[in-house]
């Protein structure tokens, strides 16, 4: 036997003798835990594995899950669940609480990493990162699966220890290569002489930095030039200002600006603001008043105070010498009229003075100049005489214009009231005529006072014809007429002196303020002149007619009382004249022909004194000075003159009178008395109607005078009419007016009347005189002939016959 | 290798293989052989007992080891019965399983032949046969006698044919 065998024999044996285990089934197991469970032996959580086969206290796992983070540095949550076999809830439970207690290692998006993971990290980056000298945390998070936050988080404590390099927006960067960027920085800072936005600097940095790498891909963000920017900054490397960010100003741009406008303003003791814009000065005004405190903020130019003083000196000057002076022309061109006006403000001699008046902004004016314009002005308007175009308007609207101006009255002084209701339908009228009446009001109540006093009788006499009308639209006294005639008097004045008419004279007057801008453009000198001094010429004028009015009125009653006079005596006798018709009511051609006479020779005369006279008349009341030798002249006028006069006449008047003068024109007396009857009622005339005892005085002195002259009368042919007009008086005690032709027709008539013998007489003297004129009418030709002698033999016939003819008056006058 | 369960085939594939072919009539090569058996058995014994799964004893009842004695037993209801065991290696082994004998149970069962010796499935010889000469005692141990315990032993407790050695020292008194 081998010992071996043996040996084996003995092992066997030994391996048979050896106790065996004691194995329990799975089954058992689980049973006797979960006594032990209830037993509360076991009094901590027990966990199990995913298969299910195996108990796990939560302290194994976690030591599992720490030698396992250990191991790798960073772990799932996922992998551990795997890696342990435990639910991922219990690992995820158990993970907290192991990064809770342990600070070296934190818990990111389901994966736990250690603290030495992130060295390991740093050091790799560290390598990359001296390698290509740039790296971007972006591209790190992505390689690492992790936000770049966290990448940046973790990694900034580390650098500079165990990463070399420079965390600059979102990138890592080697000293050496922010050194170098540094450096360009700082050469093209240095290098900016104007503002300048600095991402365009940034990006020709970039393009440059893109050029030099060859496009090796190394970006720079502009972030890390600002920043490295505003370190040098700080450093004082380069000098400047930044605002916002990235509007960078070197300093010394700030110098040269500074320097450019100190010498010009220095220089010319103004500058523009556009100067300062051109400077890049955004806020010239501030950058201006913060510097220079003595100077003066203009609209477009700062000035210096010294331009004051020497615009002060022009003013006072211009003062001394009574004249004016537009400052522009003063001061240099950049200055605008809002700037003069302003730095005129400031001027002593202007402000304290009171000798001047600024207008248009820029212009100076001395007042006495002013009163010199306005007095030369006063002079023109004393020259302009109103033509009264005014009354060539139709009633209505003359109608509107007073209820316009009762209106403005109604609000003024109260003096009218209620009337506004009733004249809705003149409301046009009025607006057209609002900016006349209110300017005018303005001057009302001084005139009151003046018109209160002209309540004379005259006057209301005048004013008749308006208070007749006027008493069916309102309740009203004669002051409140009278108010309304000064106003529609002071319309007319306004509308006379109107503000063109005004420039106009004053550039005649003064021909330098020709080319001061546009006359017709609102700001300019004269237009401000002309609005200054309208007011002020108005009031002179209304004045003057008011006086002129007044005096007016003593001429004007004396005239009237001179008119009725005359009017009342030719009037008579037209009357007178007009009655000797009626005997010739039966021989129609010869009344006619007495018509036409009649109307010719006396109504003419009438006509012509009634429109002198009321023609003067109207022009007093109009404050115009007439001259007395006007009135006392009383030539006959023609046709067309007198409708002229007619038509110059205001309103109805004018109708009427152009009507009668149209009467005149025609073959009725009647229809000429008619229509002068209605003139003198216009007029406020009195025609006086021919009564008995009136009648008989008239025809008595008429017959006196006619005797008179027949007596006195030498020329044959003249005494005829007279002696033949005296034979009517005498016998129908009728004043016959009766032309050469009618005189054969007159003579026949008489012989009903006259003894046989004395009618022979007269009919011989009238067939003589005819044929003499008959004679002397055919000898107008050649004088030579025969019939010179025949004129002269009639004429001594006649001559001849004259005594007996007056006898024949006179005598039967003396019966 | 289907007849058998899974438990007794995994345990099988874990004894180790013998290599030697050799009878107990070859000598040295026999010896060489006997080493080999004793190994095998070792594991296998290793292997019951680290399962709690020890079964049987047994140890040669001759110097040249061809003569085997020892006891088995099973538990079953949680009763353990004991058998005495004993099997010669015949002259043709390793070609021949031994067959192995329970003296006691000779004629309590149908599944045994004269002298006490069990009766195999049928299954049991061409796989030794094929397994030969890699198969050894403790082959034939585990894939003959373990099942025929198994499947035996229940069903002569339930008939009474043998009893508990406790329940038979009662019914002695």
């Amino acid at each position: 036997m081998d010992n071996e065998l043996l040996e084996l024999q003995r092992q066997f044996e030994f391996a048979q003798q050896a106790k065996s285990s004691v194995r329990l089934s799975e089954r058992n197991v689980v049973e006797l835990v979960n006594k032990l469970q209830q037993l509360q032996i076991i009094d901590f959580e027990l966990l199990h594995t995913v298969s299910g086969k195996e108990y796990i206290t939560p302290n194994q796992l976690r030591l599992e899950i720490e030698a396992e983070v250990k191991k790798l540095g960073r772990v799932a949550l996922i992998d551990l669940a795997d890696i342990v076999g435990v639910d991922l809830y219990h690992v995820e439970n158990q993970a907290n609480h192991v990064v809770a207690e342990d600070p070296g290692l934190m818990l990111v998006q389901g994966e736990i990493i250690s603290q030495s993971y992130w060295d390991g990290i740093a050091e790799e980056v560290n390598e990359r990162l001296q390698e290509c000298s740039q790296i971007s945390f972006a591209e790190l998070a992505a390689q690492l699966h992790v936000s770049s936050e966290l990448v940046a988080s973790v990694l900034e404590p580390r650098l500079g220890s165990l990463v070399k390099g420079r965390l600059e927006g979102g990138q890592l960067y080697t000293p050496a290569y922010v050194a170098r960027i540094s450096a360009m920085v700082r050469g093209a800072t240095r290098g900016i002489t104007v503002p300048t936005n600095l991402s365009t600097v940034w990006s020709s940095l970039h393009q440059l930095l893109a050029q030099m790498d060859g496009g090796g891909g190394v970006s720079v963000e502009g972030a890390l030039f600002q920043s490295l920017f505003s370190g040098l900054l700080k450093e004082g490397e380069v000098l400047g200002s930044l605002r916002a960010g990235v509007h960078w100003t070197p300093a010394v741009f700030g110098h040269a600006q500074k320097e450019s406008v100190d010498s010009f303003f220095s220089q010319n003791s103004f500058i523009s603001y556009d100067a300062l814009y051109k400077l890049a000065i955004s806020q010239p005004r501030q950058y201006l008043q913060s510097r220079y405190s003595e100077g003066i903020p203009l609209e477009t130019v700062f000035s210096h105070h010294s331009v004051v003083e020497m615009l002060d000196a022009a003013i006072e000057d211009a003062i001394q010498q009574d004249s004016w002076i537009d400052c522009l022309s003063v001061l240099p061109t950049v200055y605008s009229s809002e700037d003069a006006s302003k730095l005129l403000t400031l001027c002593p001699s202007v402000q304290k003075s009171m000798k001047a008046t600024i207008m248009a902004e820029s212009y100076v004016l001395s007042n006495n100049f002013i009163k010199d314009v306005f007095e030369k002005l006063d002079k023109e308007t004393k020259a302009l005489t109103p033509t009264r175009h005014v009354f060539d308007v139709s009633p209505s609207v003359k109608e509107a214009k007073v209820g316009g101006d009762n209106i403005q009255f109604s609000t003024n002084n109260e003096t009218v009231e209620g009337k506004s209701g009733d004249k809705v339908p003149l409301e046009k009228g009025l607006k057209r005529k609002k900016g006349k009446s209110a300017r005018s009001s303005k001057a009302a109540p001084t005139e009151d006072s003046s018109v209160k006093q002209d309540n004379l009788p005259t006057k209301s006499k005048k004013n008749t014809r308006k208070q007749k009308e006027a008493s069916s639209l309102q309740v009203t006294d004669a002051r409140s007429t009278g108010k309304k005639e000064i106003e529609r008097v002071k319309d007319d004045s306004a509308s006379l002196i109107t503000e063109d008419w005004i420039v106009q004279k004053i550039l005649a007057l003064f021909p330098d303020f020709e080319g001061l801008g546009d006359e017709d453009d609102p700001d300019s000198l004269v237009r401000v002149l002309t609005t200054h001094l309208r007011p002020m010429l108005l009031n002179s004028w209304k004045e003057r007619r008011a006086a002129l009015f007044m005096e007016n009125v003593e001429t004007r009653r004396h005239l009237l009382d001179n008119f009725q006079k005359k009017v009342d005596e030719h009037f008579l006798d037209m009357q007178l004249y007009e009655k000797a018709l009626d005997l010739f009511e039966d021989d129609p051609p010869t009344l006619i022909i007495l018509h036409k006479h009649l109307l010719r020779i006396t109504a003419s005369s009438i006509l012509d004194l009634l429109l002198l006279n009321l023609d003067i008349d109207n022009k007093l009341k109009n404050g115009v000075q007439v001259e007395e030798s006007e009135v006392a002249e009383t030539s006959s006028l023609t046709s067309a003159e007198r409708i002229s006069l007619a038509k110059s006449l205001p309103g109805s008047l004018s109708l009427k009178s152009i009507s009668a003068v149209e009467a005149l024109e025609g073959k009725r007396v009647d229809a000429f008395m008619t229509a002068l009857r209605a003139i003198a009622e216009e007029s406020g005339l009195l025609l006086k109607k021919l009564d008995k005892k009136l009648e008989r005085t008239r025809l008595h002195s008429y017959r006196k005078d006619l005797t008179s002259q027949v007596a006195s009368e030498t020329d044959p042919v003249a005494l005829l009419p007279k002696v033949v007009s005296l034979l009517y008086v005498q016998l129908y005690g009728k004043a016959l007016q009766a032309p050469g032709r009618a005189i054969s027709v007159a003579v026949s008539r008489l012989k009903d009347k006259m003894e046989i013998a004395a009618h022979k007489v007269l009919m011989d003297y009238h067939t003589a005189t005819v044929s003499l004129l008959a004679l002397q009418s055919a000898a107008t030709g050649d004088e030579e002939d025969c019939t010179s002698d025949r004129l002269l033999t009639k004429r001594e016939y006649l001559e001849s016959r004259v005594s007996e003819l007056k006898a024949l008056v006179l005598n039967s006058n003396q019966s | 290798m289907e007849g058998w369960d899974t438990t007794t085939k995994s345990t099988l594939t874990q004894i180790p293989l013998l290599t030697t072919k050799a009878g107990p009539r070859d000598g040295a090569l026999w010896t060489q052989r006997l080493k080999e058996e004793y190994k095998a058995l070792i594991a296998y014994t290793g292997m019951n007992k680290s399962n709690d799964n020890d079964w049987f004893r047994i140890s040669a009842a001759n110097p040249e080891g061809t003569r085997w004695t020892g006891k088995c037993w099973y538990v079953h209801n949680l009763l353990k019965y004991e058998f005495d065991l004993q099997f010669d290696i015949p002259v043709t082994y390793p070609a021949t399983a031994p067959e192995i004998e329970l003296p006691e149970l000779d004629g309590k069962t149908h599944k045994m032949y004269r002298g006490g010796k069990i009766c195999l499935t049928v299954h049991f010889k061409p796989l030794w046969a094929k397994n030969c000469p890699r198969f050894g005692i403790a082959h034939a141990l585990c894939l003959g006698l373990a099942p025929w315990l198994a499947a035996e032993v229940p069903i002569l407790v339930d008939s009474g044919m043998i009893k508990h050695k406790d329940d038979a020292a009662t019914s002695a008194q």
